[in-house]
């Protein structure tokens, strides 16, 4: 078991990091009731750690024990059914799953399977946690329409039924679910956050820290928690006793990016970018998303360039991110990303140098 | 009477001339005769008939001539056999008996110089009442058509011809007041009428053609001027002879050995230019070559056998070389297969060859039921029938439009491909297919459909490449038709033109044909409806003119050529015509790439191939357009698919064309079929998915946190450098230091948690067995879930430390025990053991349960044991596994080096202790394979990982209690 889950905070007393959002939650449960919750923020900040750390605090221990199902719903969609295929991880008080893996028939499962379990109430002997909590996880990359059906059933069946959403950006949340569920914003740990909770980790493991050895995990991770922690296990794993200087190995895919960064500072021409072209391609294979291959490959370009490239260059990004996501083919959109690049540096180039 | 004997002593003379010949050779007339014929092709060889249908050759004139002369004669003979002339009577005689000697020379009368005053005696007698439309004339009337080329009615006036008759027999020898008695007048106007009668009943058609005439120009041009013979074919000579050379190759075994080519069907097709008369004589044919039976249709033209051999060029005199080489079985590829573009005259020429060659066409087309049952019984009526009716040549099977529709066009493909199959099979000769073929009818359908091909087969599809097509391509002989010259095109264009009477220019047809594309069907389209609105062709605005355009579906590979290469200008007329150039540019470019339709496809294509362009492009502008334009081209896309407002695909192809204003260049470029888009697809669901299996596999605790992307995005380095932790030692468990040791347990755990472990790719994947084959071929074991892979990018290498082969081997037996473990527990609802294992025990999943059957995880029925079991601790697990690294393969014994290892906090190790029993010599497999019989599983946690088929060199009885002190 890797550290990041070994010392994954069960309940809402042991997290460390955001606390005062999980004293509010607790406050929020003591009444055995909740609104829904909308939670949110970057990856590795700890969203679903609390969600689960929630559900304990609700439920008791029988929330932690969950079980895997991969169950095929047959749904009568007007003049035909359509077959879906569903992973679901449930427990005898909540049922967790994932929406958008369904693709463009997400409004089906929005629409009939979640309509349909939260319909069913639990019967419960003692009468109270009369509910049933429904976690639907990246609920951002649900399709509007299915956004729209999600919010009739928010209301209709609130009596039964909460419902934990979880997303990376809430602004992909339409306005009508986010005004229906209370907000949660999770936000990335902070540096000093992290440096904590590595050394409570080497505490706990009975490691020896350099100096600063935890503070440069944590400017590394990118503030993200889940990363602190595995590359601090892996200089663990390479070397134990620590050394001030050890090297903190890279992201493969971040050292691939370095590369085609490389490639793209040195030479600019439509035969360079082909090639770009051949690496970004092996990146989107291996389930990598285009928004963060290009983000990190801008950050790797302005670590190259000159300062009075860099603002021009940030609002090219942006632009290219925007209407990848307005489109379907990522390659297109961070091809022409790197060529709008390539000819914003070779003509700087040409005019600097001549 | 002056123009009959004139007209009878040209008969006798021309009599005369042959008798000689034909008394010398009368005995064998077929010989001779065949020696005539080739005389006459010597005659023909030098003179070139390339373009047959442009201009009659001369002969073909006086030809004609002798035709409009032969009724004639007919009309006569009767008067002359009852004339009462005894000189010429016996003459007469004479030339009754030779009738058919008469008809077989009738070349020769041809080529007699006497002809010519003949005919014009025949323009004499027919010139009174002429007139260019048979309406004009009532009465009895004939076409005549005059050397220049002109076609004219003549009516018949018997008492004129009567009249001269009489003067010239004034003028003879006869006397009195009458030339003849009235009986014979009498019998005269008798036979007359007999004649008469018979005419309309011999040939219907003819009669209907003459009627028809006035209305022919509401008939399609295409029909009516199509080629009927394999001189006129425009398309290419190559590939024209080519099919006529495969057809032939058949002639051996579909006709027999004594084939000949019977080209009645070229006669007809010249016939029909030549508008000659209409009249016909009725003729004996068993002289010809093919014995046939007379047929009205094909009768009448049969005369001209001949005369068609004559105007046979160098292709005939191939073909008759060539059949004379080659006259075994039919030709090694048994199909035919056409393919090319519309209009091109596949068709066309398939059924001229074939009616050339002697074949009757039968025709299959996409307008028919192409299932494949139908199709074969089709197909076998073809092959193996001849029909009793009155056409008895073989038939030649022509599938049109084979690739048509995918489904049906492939039900044809099917039976044809299996009849070629067998075919090879029994390829032996007619007697065996002869048998097949009974064989087929007594016994079931099955054998059937092993009936070899016996006719030739024609295949004609548009696209070579259909995906239906692909077996078929192999076995058939491919002919892809090339566009006919223009030229060609337009002199056949010209004549017809003339023909109709529609003025036009060269410069107009040439511009016409280059438009439709040498498309000879929508030229004459085009042609036909401009005459018939009486307007001109017009160079300059052909396009507007053209209505027969035809939706050209381009290959995809021309639009991405059409895309990326600049049209060539002339360059003078650049700068005048440069905006309307461009403008067509834009429509021909807009309506092509709109006619393909598949948007996605072309700009796939252009994404993938526009980086290898040369363009001129300093500073990179030009490539960012592009590429703009082709994200637009995506938002779009994506816009349209959610909304479903399709109508906006319109705004598709401006995005190409914009593309192409860009870049376009006049350098050939060198276009590859977009596949890296697909490729990237293909293997990013390939990669989702087996995260998907993996991620499933994980236990749910953990699985949850992790998402598809934060996976790749941060777990996977980490993870791998985790798994193979450069210190740890390769060397035997017992061997490691405490602190090692808990280490290993560490990342054992880790890798059971994230359901990893090393696996022999290629051997076995199922775990628990022998790894035997793993020590021997190491570079094998590798990750089960291959996460490596997942950063794995090409180009690029990683820097993980490789583990030691034998720590791999170590980890997954290590891995594959702590499973067990794990999922014993589970079983087992041991309070205090869950208490003692917390964290891991959860985690286990009871999937794992069933894989352990396997393994037998049991326990021992030995009356003795429960008691020591349970005093025991609770997490011993004995485990005999078979990490082998002997190389004794021998059969299943092999020798097991047991690594048993204890498990959790207990320092007691087992394996000492056992070793030094097994040192004894111990009855291992005995008491091991007890195990699996007796295996009954109940609560007691004593486990056994037992591998079947295990020994120890030395045996030695061993009691259970003593393995489970």
């Amino acid at each position: 078991m890797l550290w990041v889950d070994k010392y994954r905070p069960k309940t809402l007393d042991k997290v460390i990091i955001h606390e005062d959002v999980a004293q509010n939650l607790k406050k929020l449960v003591t009444e055995q009731d909740c609104p829904h919750l909308l939670f949110y923020g970057p990856p590795g900040s700890g969203k679903k750690t609390l969600i689960m750390a929630l559900l304990r605090q609700i439920f008791g221990a029988s929330a932690e024990k969950v079980k895997v199902e991969n169950k095929n719903w047959k749904v009568d969609a007007g003049s035909r059914t359509i077959d879906l295929e569903l992973t679901t991880l449930s427990s005898t008080h909540h049922v967790e799953l994932n929406p958008s893996d369904a693709g463009f028939q997400d409004r089906y499962i929005v629409q009939e399977i979640i309509k349909e379990m939260a319909k069913n109430r639990p019967i419960d002997t003692k009468g109270k946690k009369g509910f049933k909590v429904l976690v639907l996880n990246e609920v951002d990359k649900l399709s509007r329409e299915a956004q729209h059906s999600l919010r009739r059933t928010m209301e209709k069946y609130s009596a039964s039924c909460r419902l934990i959403l979880c997303c990376d950006s809430s602004s992909k949340v339409t306005e009508a679910v986010r005004s229906r569920c209370l907000n949660i914003r999770i936000n990335a740990p902070k540096e000093d956050e992290i440096v904590k909770v590595v050394e409570f980790i080497g505490k706990k493991e009975g490691l020896q820290l350099p100096p600063g050895f935890a503070a440069r995990i944590a400017e590394k991770s990118g503030r993200s928690l889940r990363r602190a922690i595995l590359s601090f296990e892996t200089c663990r794993v390479q070397q134990y006793p620590f050394t001030n200087n050890q090297v903190i190995p890279p992201m493969d895919w971040e050292e691939y990016i370095f590369e085609i960064a490389s490639d793209i500072m040195k030479e600019q021409s439509p035969k360079r970018l082909f090639q770009v072209r051949g690496k970004l391609y092996e990146l989107l294979v291996n389930c990598i998303p285009p928004e963060i291959i290009l983000k990190r490959l801008l950050y790797e370009l302005l670590k190259k360039l000159d300062f009075e490239l860099k603002h021009e260059v940030c609002h090219w990004a942006a632009y290219y991110e925007h209407r990848m996501r307005l489109g379907q083919k990522a390659i297109f959109h961070i091809e022409a990303f790197v060529a709008k690049f390539m000819s914003i540096y070779k003509g700087f180039l040409i005019a600097t140098f001549g | 009477m002056e123009m009959e004997s004139e007209d009878l002593g040209w008969l006798e003379a021309d009599l005369d001339l042959h008798d000689d010949y034909i008394d010398e050779d009368f005995e064998p007339p077929l010989p001779e005769e065949e020696a005539s014929i080739e005389q006459v092709y010597e005659h023909h060889q030098p003179e070139p008939i390339t373009k047959p249908d442009l201009s009659i050759p001369d002969d073909h004139i006086t030809d004609l001539e002798t035709e409009t002369l032969q009724p004639k004669k007919r009309l006569l003979n009767p008067s002359l056999l009852d004339s009462a002339n005894v000189d010429d009577s016996v003459e007469d005689k004479r030339c009754r008996v030779d009738l058919g000697v008469n008809e077989a020379d009738d070349e020769w009368m041809r080529y007699s110089p006497v002809r010519e005053e003949a005919a014009d005696v025949v323009e004499d007698v027919t010139e009174r009442f002429i007139s260019r439309f048979a309406t004009d004339i009532d009465g009895d009337f004939m076409p005549v058509t005059a050397p220049d080329g002109d076609r004219v009615y003549a009516k018949l006036v018997k008492e004129e011809v009567e009249d001269k008759v009489k003067k010239l027999e004034v003028k003879g020898r006869f006397e009195g007041l009458m030339m003849e008695p009235i009986s014979v007048l009498m019998q005269k106007v008798e036979q007359k009428e007999l004649q008469k009668a018979l005419e309309a009943s011999v040939s219907t058609q003819i009669d209907t053609d003459l009627l028809e005439t006035p209305v022919v120009t509401e008939q399609l041009w295409v029909d009516k001027y199509s080629p009927n013979s394999f001189v006129e074919l425009l398309s290419d000579e190559h590939t024209n002879r080519e099919v006529l050379m495969w057809l032939k190759q058949w002639d051996s075994s579909v006709f027999g050995t004594e084939v000949k080519s019977t080209t009645d069907d070229v006669l007809s097709a010249l016939k029909r230019h030549s508008s000659v008369s209409q009249q016909k004589k009725v003729y004996n044919k068993s002289n010809f070559g093919r014995s046939k039976e007379f047929v009205p249709n094909s009768g009448t033209f049969g005369e001209r056998n001949h005369f068609n051999k004559e105007n046979y060029d160098s292709h005939a005199i191939h073909e008759l070389h060539n059949k004379k080489i080659k006259d075994s079985g039919p030709p090694e590829q048994k199909i035919l297969l056409l393919c090319g573009a519309p209009g091109l005259g596949k068709t066309t020429l398939a059924h001229v060859a074939a009616r050339h060659c002697g074949y009757r066409v039968v025709e299959i087309n996409a307008s028919d039921d192409r299932s494949s049952s139908t199709i074969e019984t089709k197909i076998l009526d073809v092959v193996q029938m001849n029909s009793v009716m009155a056409d008895s040549r073989p038939k030649c099977l022509v599938i049109d439009e084979i690739d048509g529709a995918l489904g049906d066009g492939k039900g044809a493909v099917d039976v044809i491909l299996k009849m070629v199959a067998a075919d090879k099979k029994s390829d032996t000769g007619t007697e065996n297919n002869i048998q097949s073929e009974q064989s087929g009818k007594t016994s079931s359908k099955k054998k059937r459909k092993d009936t070899p091909l016996l006719r030739p087969v024609i295949c004609i599809c548009n696209d070579l490449y259909a995906p239906a097509l692909r077996p078929l391509r192999n076995v058939a002989k491919v002919h892809v038709f090339v566009q006919p010259t223009v030229n060609r095109i337009v002199n056949r264009l010209k004549y017809i033109c003339n023909k109709e009477g529609m003025r036009t220019s060269s410069v107009a047809l040439t511009a016409l044909a280059e438009y439709t594309e040498c498309d000879i069907r929508a030229c004459l389209n085009t042609l036909q409806f401009l005459n018939k609105k009486k307007e001109m062709l017009n160079v300059l605005d052909i396009s507007s003119q053209v209505i027969g355009r035809k939706d050209t579906s381009k290959s995809v590979f021309d639009i991405w050529k059409e895309v990326f290469q600049k049209r060539r200008l002339k360059g003078v007329r650049k700068s005048i015509d440069g905006c309307r150039s461009s403008f067509n540019e834009f429509t021909s470019l807009h309506s092509l790439i709109s006619n393909c339709g598949n948007y996605d496809l072309i700009l796939d294509g252009i994404h993938e191939n526009i980086l290898q362009l040369n363009y001129h492009d300093p500073v990179m502008k030009k490539t960012v357009k592009c590429l703009n334009n082709l994200e637009i081209s995506d938002i779009l896309h994506q816009y349209l698919m959610r909304t479903q407002k399709m109508s906006l695909l319109v705004y598709q192809p401006a995005i190409a064309i914009a593309i192409h204003g860009v870049v376009s260049q006049v350098e050939k470029p060198n276009i590859q079929w977009p596949k890296s888009f697909h490729r990237y697809r293909m293997s990013l669901i390939e990669k989702v998915e087996a995260l998907h299996t993996w991620h499933n596999k994980i236990s749910p605790c953990i699985s949850r946190h992790i998402s598809t992307k934060s996976f790749v995005a941060d777990l996977v380095s980490p993870l791998l450098h985790i798994l193979s932790p450069p210190t740890l030692r390769p060397v035997a468990l017992h061997l490691l230091s405490e602190k090692e040791k808990n280490e290993m347990a560490q990342l054992v755990r880790t890798m059971v948690s994230y359901a990893i472990t090393y696996r022999n790719k290629k051997v076995d994947p199922l775990p628990g067995k022998p790894r035997n084959q793993a020590s021997t071929d190491i570079q094998i074991l590798s990750f089960d879930p291959p996460i490596g892979d997942f950063v794995n990018f090409e180009g690029y290498i990683c820097n993980y430390f490789m583990l030691a082969s034998a720590v791999k081997q170590v980890l997954s037996h290590e891995v594959e025990k702590q499973r067990i473990l794990q999922s014993s527990i589970n079983k087992s609802k041991d309070e205090n053991e869950r208490t003692n294992l917390s964290g891991k025990e959860k985690s286990s999943k009871p999937e794992h349960a069933p894989e352990n059957t396997k393994t037998s995880i049991s326990n021992l029925k030995n009356s003795s044991a429960p008691n020591r079991v349970t005093s025991a601790p609770a997490n011993t697990i004995v485990s005999a596994t078979a990490s082998g690294r002997s190389a004794t393969l021998s059969s299943e014994i092999s020798k097991p080096s047991e690594t048993t290892k204890k498990r959790s906090s207990g320092s007691f190790n087992f394996f000492d202790r056992f070793r030094k029993t097994s040192a004894n010599g111990s009855q291992m497999t005995e008491t091991v394979k007890k195990v699996p019989a007796t295996s009954e599983r109940d609560s007691r946690p004593v486990l056994f990982k037992f591998n079947e088929g295990f020994t120890n060199a030395v045996k030695r009885p061993v009691r259970m209690r003593d393995l489970l002190m």
